[in-house]
């Protein structure tokens, strides 16, 4: 248990959190705007998937296919 | 005037509503924030995950500041293009597609306004995300490795975003002339890369070419200097933007025309 948090205290937060908090960000407004837009390109609870768990690069795959723009 | 503002104005809101604002310079922000931390770390990653054997004593130099601006610039080069690139390849052709620009060229609107309007709010994204994206890196860079002339990154920028608008306006170029948006995707990425590639192969046969601005400003950082025939290429490059929106609206008169007229 001490080496665990021993490890976790190690890990320089300060460096981590603004990638953290901007991953945050991108993850938040796709959801939204997923939810917010019903025409998506292909069936909406898989752009919620891709989103959620693709990790950075899920929220900028879902910007750049996942929106029909009509 | 007037109706350049309002052009300007129409590209911005549409910008706006799709998040482009908002993703396009947070993809850049994260591209220009990890490179310097896994530079930073990378020593360490080695260590614990490289699978070199026990008391083997591997020391790994940490690299130098205008190395990790040049990586970072070479991130941007690749995943900020593709972003850049399939974000705005529809930015003609997909209005063509849904009939969006029929409603906005009914209205006396000149072409020339129509094309330049989309060009400028391209490049001002653009631009602004490198700018916000690199000042990040250039910061954590300096946090964490070592500091470099401040003037050298400036310039070292500045010579970068001429390629980022050469690449703004071969996506304008061929949305213009194609109708599908993956074909000129395809055709733009396929063309940056071969520019880029056949430069770094051949500098000595294309010291003119815009791929050649990329080293120049790996060079300005590292001594504040680019390298030979700077001007000839930046020039080149220059010439070949303002030759690609000329292009770009007499292709797309002549198109418009065309149609309204069948």
């Amino acid at each position: 248990m001490n080496e665990i948090l021993l490890e976790l205290e190690s890990i320089p937060w300060g460096l981590i959190a603004p990638l953290v908090i901007i991953q945050l960000i991108l993850l938040v407004v796709a959801l939204v705007d997923c939810f917010r837009h019903n025409n998506t390109n292909g069936p909406q609870w898989v752009w919620v998937l891709v989103i959620v768990f693709g990790g950075i690069i899920g929220p900028i795959v879902y910007f750049i296919f996942g929106r029909r723009n009509d | 005037m007037n109706q350049w503002i309002i052009l300007f104005n129409k590209e911005m809101k549409e910008a706006i509503r799709n998040f482009k604002w908002i993703w396009i310079p947070l993809v850049f922000i994260l591209l220009g924030i990890i490179q310097p931390v896994t530079s930073y770390f990378l020593p360490d990653i080695l260590k614990n995950f490289g699978g070199f054997p026990e008391g083997s004593m591997l020391e790994f130099p940490l690299p130098t500041g205008p190395q990790v601006l040049a990586e970072t610039i070479g991130q941007f080069g690749q995943i900020g293009v593709l972003v850049i690139v399939l974000a705005f390849m529809g930015i003609v052709a997909g209005e063509r597609n849904s009939g969006t620009n029929i409603m906005v060229l009914v209205k006396p609107v000149s072409y020339v306004a129509y094309i330049v309007s989309k060009w400028l709010h391209m490049s001002l994204l653009a631009i602004s995300s490198f700018s916000i994206g690199f000042l990040l890196a250039s910061y954590y860079t300096f946090q964490l490795i070592e500091s470099v002339p401040i003037s050298y990154v400036i310039k070292g920028a500045v010579v970068y975003s001429i390629w980022l608008l050469f690449v703004t306006t071969l996506v304008l170029f061929f949305s213009v002339l194609f109708k599908s948006n993956a074909g000129v995707a395809a055709l733009t990425l396929g063309i940056t890369i071969i520019i880029s590639l056949m430069s770094s192969i051949t500098p000595d046969l294309l010291r003119w070419s815009p791929g050649m601005i990329a080293s120049h400003s790996h060079s300005i950082f590292q001594s504040g200097e680019a390298g030979e025939y700077f001007w000839l290429s930046i020039s080149c490059t220059i010439v070949l933007i303002i030759l690609m929106i000329i292009l770009s609206i007499i292709n797309f008169k002549n198109k418009e025309t065309v149609t309204h007229t069948t």
